[in-house]
């Protein structure tokens, strides 16, 4: 590469000197930079995972708009595909009466105008949406015309009445009209007379014959005869004209002209160089100079002699120099490179953006380690963003500079590449006259409308039907669809809903004991079983981190780690210490652990070196295979094996929780760890009065954390609590019970009229979803009286989950569907420990509801683990619903992001989400890449969401419409959301079954569709057999002495299922 | 007792031809069988293959034979000039461990297989090609003449190939896919012309006359110094490119496109050692000229030495995990220059065993890092050795680039191999299209007016 075809500034540089740039610009260039980089993925290091709404930058948007806006930008689909939906339609999961409904909504009065003759708005509307109308690039359509039936034969799914009259109409209309000269025409300047248009097509057919034409050539004349008109009619009608993406890449223009891209050749450098300054500690060599940040160390690496012999990266090194020399700070050279390619200010949002998302993944990561420093092990310096565009901008020059040269014999400025690159690309705007004519002609065959009636359009006619069809084009008719599928759903909830909640809440008297568990959705079917196998148990639900804010480090770990949602920022620490009688024991086994450790992290790495693996692989090499086979042919049994011998080094099993603070400051060092009295009481007030526990309290109450576990899952930890910022809620549970049976907490809260009898006892357990297994903390100090009552308890949780598993393995096609609940618990236990499952659990797959009420109006009710619950007792609130208020500022939140996250990922997986998991490639132990070199994948993978609905979250609140608008305008966030339409929003009276919608940015009474719920005496009964949703049951327990509640006892009649379906919804 | 075994022998071979007969005739005739008769007829195919070698290691043994060769036929042979093509499989010290080590690891990916691939819309085709591939590791492995040995090589490198593009919806595993096959088709060709060259010497491609009918690792080959030298370097050409030594070692880590069991099976452990193979079991042709031993031994080392510090450089563990299993590799290779050929078989047997456990477990990486941090309770320390203090720190950064690059050695090839080779070929296309210019009289070639970039389908409104 010549010098001059590099354009140095100094030699070559006219745009440059011209513009002179005032000491704002570069002020307004970082400006711009950072609002770009607002729309970069928001994703951390998938180690914590943390569910967010995908689309967070465009909340401030109504949600339609935003979808709309954002997958412009991104290049993703923001609905399912029409086919997707209709085949939704085929099979009653929507409804054309929700179509219509959602329509007449959507168009309000103009829904009953006419269009032209041929029938009213909405009738047009719902045969677009009901009939699928192909469409296609121009020369699929002339295959289409050509080789298919298309001129031949009707279309076979259209109405027959309509079909008759149709091709009757015409007949008559040829042998009376056409044949005879007549001409209906009203237009006669604009259009042919139909005798002449047709004159040669009659003449094919054979006019003479006509009476003695068979009813297959009358059709086949017909739609000659239709496909006629269409294309003439609208062959006078300019489309209007629909602006393009808005290009201001060279990239993306180059790329249309030649075929060829720059960005295949800029990401490959940048991708390893990415994820070596990312890098967290895996590469045994580390990325020199790093700590200067991104640009410089780019820079200082890439400028020595002698690299690459890439023929586009000849002039790098003298570029990067020149740099150097100059001094040029990351910005200066963003302005640069900009300058250079002729992007001119108001055009810089735009590009700068478009370069951002090029790599979004990886650039997202970086401002990710830039802005959350605290959260990783390795931090990316300030402005490393920055140097990242500034280095991409570079390679991007030289890029555009080689691929202009080379395919596009391209040698001029690059700022004037974009004109060069724009003048070969020919490529209509808008669609052609064949499409907007096929589409006409599909329609009129479904609608009805003859050429006679065309015939008779006149120019001005046709623009308005050409007009009414393609406003409502394609995204139109998906964001219709989806609109009905979500209705479809809501009804099914709201009516459920309605029906059962009629009759008064009461609690339960006396129970025998009390838990409290997650919001999350799986925990909705481990307590409807509990609750189904002794109905005297209380149930509550509170977002898993049981209001314990803290940083977290167990006996066995190595570092704290935050236990709370991603909003709050704990306060204090907490450590996990072994009992002091073992203190011992756990020494001596922490010296095992550590050098077991070293020794495995040596094998780790030795084995990938030169004379450390041949002497693994030499020696020891086969004896690889053992462990090999085993885990694959018998995960569980090697697992068992595994965890026996893991335990010789395990810290002993007696430990406790640091959880009183000594010193007055909280910190992580000794004597600050804990919390003081006062902010334990605080803590324990607020968890029991946020789910209304302030009176009637059971013996024995429990507080299960949730978490999961599975092997070979980079993304296992998308799998645990969501409340505990992607870490098992296990501490936080324990830590609860703890502080609530503290004498001393006890006594403050009696002093605040909370008060908690002697005799009740708090115990903290840990529920596993994957295999779901339910431990408990701390038995060693359960008192003697509650020993008999806790084994009771014990044995039905168990109980519960071994239903539990047996309600998920419904959906895991590996698992036969009848099998028995203690073969399900097995089966959910081989799945935690298989290498080579990639669906271990279903995680918040099908979530779509949120209720936000006690739990006693829901109880009883089958809402197939697709529920977020959360206890609320708002007879126990102010006017001023102060904890209403609280508990929505984090659910409301948390639930939509999750919800919202699971909806991106499952409508374009590979664009929104990470794709499959199958090629998933661990980089820099922070992120997944595809294969061996891609963008870094953020979302969630394919497998995880697979069986999802992606439906928005629909909340349903127990209060009142008044004091849910108040909450809306007294926090920002949750009033955003709501009105905005990220979520559905409901409210159920808290005296009667009433339930409000808030719709239109108003509470509308809701009017129950049915006023029938399926009844089931045992939940087995209502689930089993079936793989696919399920909708809504109410359980009404048998007479105990006739019946005993075992899934054996026969299965119910009456089970209609949500969809009769061969869509699978099971993995 | 000879029936048996040769009954057996057959069985070997055959129980994955079937598999791969079923599993292709159902999908030609676009009825592909279900997943769960999919991975039964794996399992029990495997499971035939391996019993039948396993009863053959046993005949053999009880017969106190050292080898056995069982004829599938001559397919060719021309009495003058005397020519020979026949189809042989050879059982012996050599291919009996080689033939275990391909059911065991293949047996293992296929049952991790067909649970990490349930439901994915790839499914039957990447047991089509996986049965391709067991076909032709074994047929490689026990071939008794170069014939055979090529056969089942090019079943290995198409499966592989067509793994690397498994998903063939995104272009970089495309390309990447293109990448090795081109690189398998430079090495096969060398294959080719060293069969050629063998056949012009002696006449026919049996290993047992060429080699000696002595046991392995024994045995004299027929052949003089010289003729050792040229046949021996194809040969050596042909390892390199399925083993990825260096020039050719840029396509390993690129084959990490496909599903991760393929990648551990086929480029962690079988396909990466079928150069290694070769050469194992053309040893005596090797010990017959040192210069070609020289050149093993050379081209052996330094792809060990490349590969040790390029994996050092690597960010993720499919990259670091290929690099690391090429260093091994280098070093077998070396090993058989050496003549250590009992030491390069038990390394290469070791090391794939050890290298698909590493593999299969690639995403459980941070599960691992996380419980050594919390073993050892801290962050874990670099083990990046002290000797890198020694060089002057340009050259460490020049050589961080060099590794982080991973050697520019596809830069070097496109560059200097294959552009010369496009830009030859872009001249013949320009002139042949200007003389058809000239004889229609205007543009001749349609596919010219096309648009490069096909527009999306999709509509965004």
């Amino acid at each position: 590469m010549t010098e001059s075809s590099l354009q140095l500034p100094s030699t070559h540089s006219d745009a440059h000197e011209q513009n002179g740039h005032s000491p704002t610009t570069l002020p307004q260039l970082q400006h711009v930079i950072e609002h770009a980089a607002h729309f970069l993925p928001a994703q951390g290091p998938i180690t914590v995972f943390v569910h967010h709404n995908t689309l967070h930058a465009f909340e401030e948007l109504p949600f339609h708009d935003a979808v709309k806006k954002a997958s412009r930008l991104f290049g993703n689909q923001p609905y399912l595909s029409e086919e997707r939906y209709r085949q939704k339609l085929a099979r009653q999961r929507i409804r054309s009466a929700d179509l219509e409904a959602v329509l007449r909504e959507d168009l309000g009065s103009a829904a009953d105008e006419a269009v032209l003759s041929f029938g009213t708005r909405l009738d047009l509307r719902l045969a677009m949406l009901q009939y699928s109308l192909l469409q296609g690039p121009e020369a699929e359509l002339h295959w289409f015309v050509a080789e298919t039936a298309a001129l031949r034969r009707y279309r076979p799914d259209a109405p027959p009445a309509v079909r008759e009259r149709f091709l009757e109409e015409t007949r008559h209309w040829v042998m009376r009209d056409v044949r005879a000269g007549r001409d209906a025409s009203r237009d006669v300047r604009h259009t042919k007379r139909p005798h002449e248009a047709l004159a040669d097509l009659l003449q094919d057919f054979g006019e003479a014959s006509m009476e003695h034409w068979s009813d297959a050539t009358w059709e086949a004349f017909s739609l000659q005869a239709l496909w006629r008109c269409c294309s003439e009619g609208v062959h006078h009608v300019k489309a209007a004209h629909t602006p393009g993406l808005a290009v201001t890449r060279h990239r993306d223009l180059l790329l249309e002209a030649t075929g060829e891209d720059v960005d295949l050749l800029v990401d490959d450098v940048l991708i390893r160089f990415c994820a070596a300054f990312l890098d967290q500690g895996f590469s045994t060599w580390a990325l020199p100079h790093r700590n200067e940040g991104f640009f410089r160390s780019f820079c200082t690496i890439y400028k020595q002699p002698a690299g690459p012999v890439d023929r586009w990266m000849h002039g790098l090194a003298k570029e990067l120099i020149r740099l150097e020399q100059a001094g040029t700070t990351p910005l200066e050279s963003v302005l640069e490179s900009l300058e250079l390619l002729g992007v001119a200010e108001h055009e810089w949002e735009g590009f700068i953006t478009a370069s951002l998302l090029a790599l979004r993944g990886w650039a997202g990561m970086i401002r990710q380690m830039e802005i959350r420093a605290d959260r990783v092990a390795v931090p990316a310096p300030p402005e490393s963003l920055t140097g990242y565009l500034a280095v991409r901008l570079v390679l991007e020059r030289l890029a555009l500079q080689y691929l202009a040269r080379e395919a596009l014999h391209y040698e001029g400025p690059l700022h004037r590449l974009r004109e060069a690159a724009r003048a070969k690309i020919h490529k209509p705007q808008g669609p052609v006259a064949e499409q907007r004519a096929f589409c006409v002609f599909q329609l009129a065959q479904v609608m009805g409308w003859t050429p006679p009636a065309l015939y008779r359009l006149s120019k001005h006619d046709w623009a308005t039907l050409l007009s009414e069809i393609e406003t409502f084009n394609g995204l139109e008719r998906r964001r219709v669809f989806h609109m009905a599928y979500e209705r479809r759903y809501r009804t099914q909830v709201l009516d459920a809903l309605a029906i059962h909640a009629n009759k008064p809440p009461v609690r339960v008297a006396n129970p025998q004991f009390q838990t409290i568990c997650c919001i999350d959705d799986r925990e909705e079917s481990l307590i409807r079983h509990l609750e189904e196998l002794e109905p005297n148990v209380e149930c509550f639900s509170v977002a898993g981190f049981f209001s314990v804010a803290m940083y977290y480090r167990g006996a066995a770990e190595a570092h704290f780690i935050p236990q709370c949602p991603i909003v709050v920022r704990p306060q204090h620490w907490v450590v996990e210490d072994v009992v002091y009688t073992l203190e011992e024991v756990h020494r001596r086994r922490a010296r095992a652990r550590r050098a077991l450790g070293a020794a495995s992290h040596q094998f780790h790495v030795g084995s990938r070196t030169f004379t450390g693996g041949a002497v693994l692989a030499a020696f020891l090499g086969v004896l690889a295979s053992i462990p090999l086979v085993a885990r694959v042919l018998f995960p569980r049994l090697t697992a068992q094996i595994r965890r026996m011998v893991g335990r010789l080094v395990q810290p002993p099993p007696i430990t406790q929780l640091r959880l009183e603070r000594e010193r007055d400051t909280p910190g992580a060092e000794d004597g600050h760890i804990g919390f003081s009295t006062e902010e334990m009481a605080n803590i324990g007030e607020r968890v029991l009065r946020d789910i209304g526990l302030t009176s009637g309290f059971a013996r024995l109450v429990f507080f299960l954390g949730h978490g999961s576990s599975s092997l070979n899952n980079p993304h296992n930890s998308a799998y645990n609590c969501g409340a505990c910022a992607g870490s098992a809620g296990a501490p936080n549970a324990r830590a609860i019970a703890q502080i609530l049976n503290d004498v001393r907490v006890r006594e403050l809260l009696a002093e605040r009229a909370l008060i908690i009898p002697k005799e009740t006892v708090f115990v903290g357990g840990y529920h596993n979803t994957c295999d779901d297994s339910v431990t408990y903390f701390d038995l060693a100090r359960l008192p003697k009286s509650h020993q008999a009552e806790f084994e009771k308890a014990h044995e039905l949780i168990e109980e519960a989950c071994d239903r539990n598993a047996h309600e998920r393995c419904r959906r895991f096609q590996s698992a036969p569907l009848d099998l028995s609940f203690s073969a399900a618990r097995r089966h959910v236990e081989e799945r935690a420990e298989d290498l080579s499952q990639t669906r271990p659990e279903c995680g918040h797959a099908t979530n779509a509801i949120c209720v936000v009420g006690r739990r006693s109006r829901t109880r009883g009710l089958f809402m197939d683990r697709r529920a977020f619950l959360n206890s609320y007792d708002p007879t126990q609130d102010d006017d001023e619903c102060t904890i209403l208020m609280r508990t929505l500022a984090a659910a409301v939140p948390v639930c939509a992001g999750i919800n919202l996250e699971y909806y991106f990922s499952y409508v374009d997986s590979p664009g929104w989400g990470c794709g499959t998991k199958l090629p998933h490639n661990v980089a820099s132990l922070l992120g997944v890449m595809n294969g061996a070199a891609s963008d870094l994948r953020t979302g969630l993978p394919w497998q995880m969401v697979e069986i999802h609905e992606p439906v928005r979250l629909l909340f349903v609140i127990e209060t009142t419409p008044e004091a849910m608008t108040r909450i809306m305008d007294r926090n920002e966030t949750i009033g955003r959301l709501c009105r905005n339409d990220w979520v559905q929003l409901a409210v159920l009276d808290p005296h009667s079954s009433r339930i409000h919608v808030f719709h239109n940015n108003r509470f509308e009474l809701y009017r129950p569709e049915t006023s029938e719920l399926p009844q089931v005496t045992t939940w087995v009964d209502w689930y089993r057999g079936w793989r696919d949703h399920l909708g809504f049951a109410q359980l009404v327990p048998p007479i105990p002495s006739e019946c005993p509640p075992r899934w054996c006892a026969g299965r119910v009649s009456q089970k209609p299922p949500l969809s009769p379906t061969q869509e699978r919804n099971h993995v | 007792m000879e029936t048996l075994t040769t009954v057996l022998g057959l069985t070997v071979v055959g129980a994955p031809v079937v598999l791969f007969a079923v599993l292709g005739i159902a999908s030609l005739l676009r009825k592909p069988l279900p997943e769960d008769a999919t991975s039964r007829l794996v399992a029990i195919s495997i499971c035939i293959g391996l019993l039948a070698a396993i009863a053959v290691l046993g005949l053999l043994l009880g017969q106190g034979l050292d080898h056995r060769t069982i004829g599938v036929g001559d397919w060719v042979h021309l009495q003058q000039p005397h020519y020979h093509f026949s189809f042989k499989l050879r059982f012996d010290a050599l291919s009996l461990p080689f033939v275990f080590l391909a059911f065991l690891l293949c047996g293992t990916i296929g049952a991790f297989g067909t649970r990490y691939l349930h439901r994915d819309p790839g499914y039957n085709r990447f047991f089509v090609l996986y049965a391709m591939f067991v076909v032709g590791m074994v047929l490689s492995a026990l071939a008794g003449t170069i014939e055979t040995l090529f056969t089942g090589w090019e079943l290995v490198g198409l499966s592989s190939a067509l793994l690397v593009a498994f998903f063939h919806e995104r272009p970089m595993p495309v390309q990447n896919g293109l990448r090795v096959w081109a690189v398998y088709r430079v090495s096969d060709a060398a294959f080719l012309t060293a069969a050629l060259v063998l056949h012009h010497l002696r006449s026919e491609g049996d290993f047992d006359a060429l080699l000696g009918t002595g046991a392995w690792p024994g045995g004299q080959a027929a052949l003089t110094q010289k003729q050792a030298l040229i046949v021996g370097l194809l040969l050596l050409v042909a390892a390199m490119g399925k083993s990825a030594l260096v020039p050719f070692s840029g396509w390993l880590p690129r084959a990490m496109e496909g599903p991760t069991p393929s990648s551990a099976i086929f480029y962690g452990a079988l396909s990466v050692h079928l150069g290694a193979y070769l050469l194992l079991r053309v040893g005596p042709i090797i010990a017959l000229s040192p210069w070609l031993a020289a050149a093993v031994v050379a081209v052996g080392l330094l792809t060990a030495v490349f590969a040790a510090l390029a994996t050092r450089a690597q960010t993720d563990i499919k990259s670091a995990l290929s690099f690391a299993s090429l260093t091994q590799v280098g070093i077998i290779v070396a090993e058989i220059g050496l003549g250590f050929r009992w030491i390069a078989l038990a390394h290469l047997l070791g090391h794939a065993c050890l290298r698909t456990l590493q593999f299969l477990r690639a995403p459980t990486l941070l599960h691992d890092y996380r419980a050594m941090e919390n073993a050892i309770g801290s962050r874990l320390p670099r083990l990046s050795g002290s000797w890198g203090g020694y060089f002057p720190e340009a050259l460490r950064i020049w050589s961080y680039r060099f590794f982080v690059e991973r050697g520019y050695l596809d830069s070097c090839l496109t560059e200097y191999v294959t552009r010369p080779f496009t830009t030859l070929f872009r001249w013949c296309d320009a002139m042949e299209r200007r003389w058809t210019n000239v004889l229609s009289g205007g543009e001749s070639r349609e596919s010219d007016q096309l648009s490069p970039s096909a527009g999306s389908l999709e509509d965004l409104g």
